[in-house]
């Protein structure tokens, strides 16, 4: 090699290597972006096969198209199911984005005698497993008589009961928000209340919109708890204890595509919501990480 | 249109971490205060405590002769603009500067007229249908003052107001507070960590360091008599020069000698040290670098070496050393020097120095207090 | 050992510098022990203090108190009703009369009975008329510990409640005789909603997590201590009782567990693939997280916004549906091996066994994990990798770093440092995480020699799933979980205390604000 192609490669190279790493990373992308859709993309499909073997199949394209799943699905209890995961999820999103709003602003703005203790008690209570409390908790709530059929107010007391634990990613946010907009209002004139509501509430929108988003979506995924509440019977089962009942052993040969049509349903709305919102959800779980 | 009276007053973090000692302090009507000192020491948290904003630990804060300790600071008859100016970022500058006035439930052509008028005075009128993140840091700051105009409180707080603008913006917002002042003839309590800022706006300046007050006084006192070794480092600028000598006293006439020199203290330092018959000894002499003159290597005339030069414009700060290596600042303007002399105060010259007697300072070295307080 | 100064130090090698951090941490623990007996010794001095001192201010306030609070001692809110404060008597003397009331008819039975829990069982008895064994109901261990216990916290509010009323009492002669004003109950009611407002606010979420989160844990802490389980459930078949330590002697015993295989050895298994398990899936998603986030940050690679949304689409979708669904796909007869195998493509004779054999089961376990965490990190390193100021890359290059290099030395510790406290809620999560391990594999395949009396134990079991199921059906053995529960707390709060400790970026709370 002659000095002047060294010279000229050292002059060159840093295009041509940007090349061929930009083409390295289109490449990695796509197939990332396969491997992570194709599932989802069996799922859709197989929703649609209407064989009459509706278990496990070696392929992917349904050999017979239609909707028979869907309109079992909606024969079945699935319909239930929904309405009740549902309903869970909307009232869970009020009063958990209430309850967690009120924590993380109170221990982000006051500062207290109580506060550290409050906060390390807190911390060290999360780390005890949350499974060892179910056995306690579903005799008492057998005990009021809202287990079983009656699973779902049940749930829901449940989970936004003990929510306030989870104000780490909101109290980061609020923590963003300078505190002399807190005295400046206060100087001007107003209660703490006037403050929380007058100013912190609609500077807070995005992390309001996330605990909501994070609250809807959380019931729609819990599984063990709603098994442990609803105890065998159907009536008081969420989308995911029925629909795991689907994919037992004695019921997956008759109930697997339905399961797929199931999950489809399921995921449409949830999706939908989560991408409209994706923005909020981004800046939540970012700050979330990064404020600990 | 009030006064402030603080007594005993102390701020105590943790049980034991104590940012404000025993600040006893009055505050006339219509009187504008600077506190002033170095960051840390206290001033802040004095300000937030007559604001209300920080519990006070100890002592009495009282506005108009009532004590407000247990006030909420709405309750307090306040107005205060803050370092970061702390508008409201959802709302526009007409509600920003309304909201107060909402708050008190006034009618909305009472508003129109108090906000209107105050965005006249301070020439932000084309920008009230703004939000705040649309403006320049100036004009936030004249927001963030309007807001607090707009009260018609008692006492007006400021924190720092301008430390977040550029040396430009700063100087020019610094003569608006003071046309400010005249128009609303309230009491202000302004705290900086600049002392230039504290000499132009201040009735009185209250130096703090360390949660102690430090001294209070006009700027001509803080200036001219520095309680102690503190003050006078902290207030003027370039430093003062600090030099470790002795007094010595000579038929009834005192002298310093720094560096091998002889100087008389004149006028009226001279006489009072001679009415309180001062014992010489050990000193700490402190000159001001605009009372050091340029000399020839005539009698008493102190030798020294040019380091560094710098060039101000209507004056310039020569840095010496002397033969024992001692630093010292001297300011000369530049009109007392010609040309060819200024050519020849390059780095690594020969000067000879003497310090103007009357205008020296004396210290004590253990205590640091002025010999003559 | 030796100590170095901070210059020394910083002429060390980096493996040097390695080697003498982690030796000084180990060469700290002596002391840090010795200053946790010194604090602790400490603590319980100030305490006695402390409770002599509210001794003490009690009876002067008494002695020196006028007939007002004297009677207040006995009826609660007397003082403050005196006083004309009438709307916190009221709450006083309602809270005494509740308290009074819920001790003379239940609250003395449950307090008596908890240290026996229970003295009568259910007892069956011949019923001529119907010709049957009738079973009667008496005492009910499981009521008694868990009313036994809210008993107990209601007697420490009530003591806690009475103390407030005797200072309040005090405060308030001590305004009055300075010549002060009382708070009205209007000023009360307003501080509701100002000064005090952070009580407001907090009410109802610490009373939510008192009720449901800190009654049943203490209530499952003390489970820990009785033999309560399947066969003696405290109210049909038999009651329970109190047997002190032996279930802590039991978990760390050689005593059979069934399957030929202590107790010991299993939850030593089962902790090391926790702990192997949370490390793995941790780091993976981590890394690899990151670096799709940086590929898809590059500059110059187009259409970032469309890569960013396919993969957050993923985080959308309940993953109970992903889970459940990738599950089967990885079955015996699941699409995978039907397509590879001799019907498709005939590329494998037998099925890979993907959840029979134990090592294939925890790869896919953990393959799977990152399919499923990839995204969410993905979204997490991208916001704080913008976040990271230019100018240090730019200074980089100038000083010749390559690619490489810059990660090493810029990327990497700045994420590090701000994505700390992230790192180990991540670990102690996936120490948890209950929901991939179940759906995924049910804790399978079965280890039979560490099954048997401490239930049916799988591979990928983690103590979390095998928690779980030691808790289910009717051989359920509740105590075993509350020890393995309290287990699981121990390490988990032991990891966070090393971490927190070598941690830079949790100290400060407040450098964030």
């Amino acid at each position: 090699m002659s000095q002047k192609e060294v010279t000229s490669k050292r002059h060159m190279g840093l295009k041509a290597a940007n090349r061929v790493s930009n083409t390295a990373i289109y490449i990695l992308l796509t197939i990332i972006s396969i491997v992570w859709l194709l599932p989802f993309v069996f799922i859709l499909l197989q929703s649609f096969r209407c064989e009459t073997d509706r278990g496990m199949v070696g392929y992917i394209l349904p050999k017979v198209w239609g909707f028979d799943n869907y309109i079992k699905l909606w024969n079945s209890d699935f319909r239930r199911w929904y309405i009740n995961t549902f309903i869970i999820a909307l009232v869970s999103a009020v009063l958990v984005t209430v309850i967690q709003l009120c924590m993380s602003y109170t221990l982000s703005r006051f500062r207290f005698k109580m506060r550290g203790p409050l906060m390390r008690f807190m911390l060290i209570l999360g780390m005890f497993p949350g499974m060892l409390t179910m056995i306690i908790l579903y005799r008492v709530l057998a005990d009021l008589g809202l287990t079983q059929a009656n699973a779902v107010p049940g749930l829901i007391l449940v989970g936004f009961a003990s929510s306030g634990m989870g104000y780490y990613v909101s109290k980061g946010f609020f923590d963003t928000i300078p505190k002399s907009l807190d005295e400046a209002a206060r100087v001007d004139g107003t209660t703490r209340l006037q403050v929380l509501y007058k100013i912190i509430l609609p500077l807070a929108k995005p992390i309001v919109i996330y605990t909501i988003l994070t609250a809807f979506m959380g019931p729609w995924g819990d599984y063990v708890f709603a098994k442990y509440v609803a105890f065998g019977t159907s009536a008081g089962y969420n989308v995911a204890v029925g629909m795991y009942s689907w994919l037992s052993n004695d019921q997956i040969g008759n109930w697997y595509t339905t399961f797929c049509a199931g999950g489809v349903v399921v995921a449409i709305p949830v999706t939908i919501l989560f991408l409209c919102l994706q923005k909020y959800y981004v800046e939540g779980v970012t700050g979330g990480a990064v404020k600990g | 249109m009030a006064s402030v009276k603080l007594t005993n007053v102390k701020k105590i973090y943790d049980k034991n971490v104590v940012a404000v000692h025993d600040f006893n302090l009055e505050i006339h009507d219509k009187e504008f205060v600077v506190f002033v000192g170095p960051s840390g020491c206290g001033k802040s948290t004095t300000l937030r405590m007559i604001a209300g904003l920080e519990d006070i630990s100890e002592g009495t804060v009282e506005i108009d002769g009532e004590v407000v300790n247990d006030l909420q600071p709405k309750d307090r008859g306040i107005a205060m603009v803050f370092q970061n100016y702390a508008l409201y970022p959802h709302m526009t500058v007409y509600d920003n500067i309304a909201f107060s006035l909402r708050l008190q439930k006034m009618p909305e052509d009472v508003i129109y007229e108090k906000v209107t008028n105050a965005a006249e005075i301070l020439g932000i009128t084309e920008y009230l249908m703004r939000k705040p993140r649309a403006l320049s840091g100036g004009q936030r700051q004249r927001v963030a003052i309007g807001r607090a105009m707009v009260r018609d409180s008692k006492v007006f707080l400021m924190d720092e107001p301008l430390s977040n603008l550029d040396a430009k913006l700063r100087n020019q917002m610094r003569s608006e507070i003071i046309l400010l002042r005249q128009k609303l003839d309230t009491t202000f309590i302004y705290v900086t960590h600049d002392q230039t800022e504290a000499m132009t706006l201040a009735d009185r300046i209250v130096i703090m360091k360390d949660g102690f007050i430090m001294q209070v006084g006009s700027p001509d006192e803080v200036f001219d008599m520095p309680d102690n070794l503190f003050v006078a480092e902290f207030i003027g600028a370039p430093k003062m020069n600090i030099i470790k000598t002795k007094l010595v006293c000579e038929g009834g006439k005192y002298y310093v000698t720094p560096f091998g020199a002889k100087i008389a203290v004149d006028g009226d330092k001279g006489k009072e040290l001679a009415n309180r018959k001062a014992p010489g000894g050990d000193i700490l002499l402190g000159v001001r670098p605009e009372h050091i003159q340029l000399a020839t290597a005539a009698d008493h005339a102190i030798p020294c070496t040019l380091v560094v030069d710098e060039m101000m414009g209507s004056e310039l700060h020569l840095h010496v050393d002397t033969e024992d290596g001692t630093r010292l600042i001297v300011r000369v303007p530049t009109l007392d020097l010609d040309k060819d002399q200024r050519k020849t105060l390059v780095a690594g010259a020969k000067l000879y120095i003497t310090f103007e007697g009357k205008a020296m300072h004396l210290f004590n070295p253990e205590t640091e207090k002025n010999l003559l307080t | 050992m030796k100590q170095y100064s901070d210059l020394e130090f910083l002429r060390l090698s980096k493996w040097q510098r390695f080697c003498y951090k982690f030796l000084a941490f180990f060469a700290a623990i002596p002391h840090a022990i010795a200053n946790f007996f010194i604090k602790i010794g400490k603590g319980i001095k100030t305490a006695f203090v402390k409770v002599v001192d509210e001794f003490r201010d009690i009876g002067l306030t008494f002695a020196h108190g006028d007939w007002k609070t004297k009677v207040s001692y006995l009826v609660m809110g007397f003082g403050n009703m005196a006083r004309g404060q009438v709307l916190r008597g009221i709450l006083f003397l309602l809270f005494e009369l509740v308290f009074i009331f819920y001790m003379v008819t239940t609250g003395g039975y449950w307090l008596s009975m908890l240290p026996s829990l229970g003295k009568q069982g259910p007892t069956k008895e011949y019923d001529p008329i119907y010709d049957t064994n009738v079973t009667t109901y008496h005492d009910n261990s499981f009521k008694i510990l868990l009313y036994g216990v809210l008993t107990i916290f209601f007697i420490v509010a009530f003591i806690y409640t009475w103390r407030l009323n005797v200072k309040q009492n005090k405060i308030m002669e001590g305004i009055l005789k300075k010549g002060g004003k009382l708070k009205r109950d209007k000023d009360d009611l307003r501080s509701m909603v100002d000064e005090n407002f952070y009580k407001t606010l907090l009410a109802l979420p610490l009373t939510g997590i008192l009720v449901f989160t800190v009654m049943p844990i203490v209530f499952m802490i003390l489970v820990a201590f009785t033999n309560y389980d399947g066969n003696h459930n405290g109210y049909s078949n038999a009651l329970f009782s109190w047997v002190g330590l032996q279930n802590f002697n039991t978990l760390f015993s050689w005593q059979s567990a069934g399957g030929g295989q202590s107790y010991s050895a299993t939850f030593g298994e089962i902790l090391t693939w926790t702990l192997i398990w949370a490390f793995l899936a941790t780091f993976t998603n981590y890394f690899l997280g990151m670096f799709v986030a940086m590929m898809i940050n590059k500059k110059g690679i187009r259409l970032k916004k469309m890569w960013r949304t396919i993969l957050v689409m993923t985080v959308a979708i309940p993953q109970f549906i992903s889970l459940l669904y990738v599950s089967k796909m990885f079955a015996r007869n699941g699409l995978i091996n039907l397509t590879l195998g001799p019907q498709g493509l005939g590329w494998i004779k037998e099925p890979l066994p993907f959840w029979e054999n134990a090592t294939w089961a925890r790869i896919t376990v953990i393959i799977i994990n990152i399919w499923i965490g990839i995204p969410y990190l993905m979204l997490i390193t991208t916001g704080i990798l913008m976040n990271i100021p230019a100018d240090l890359y730019e200074s980089a290059r100038i000083d010749g770093a390559n690619a490489w290099q810059q990660y090493r030395k810029i990327t990497l510790p700045y994420m590090l440092f701000i994505t700390g406290p992230y790192l180990l809620t991540s670990f102690t999560g996936n120490m948890n995480n209950f929901n991939v391990i179940y759906l995924l594999t049910g804790g399978g395949p079965t280890n039979s020699a560490a099954s048997g009396a401490a239930g049916s134990v799988g591979y990928t079991d983690l103590l979390i799933t095998w928690l779980f199921k030691i808790t289910q059906g009717t051989e359920a053995q509740y105590y075993l979980a509350s020890v393995v529960g309290i287990m699981v707390f121990v390490v988990v709060a032991l990891i966070s205390l090393v971490v927190y400790n070598v941690l830079p970026s949790i100290k400060n709370e407040e450098d964030y604000q």
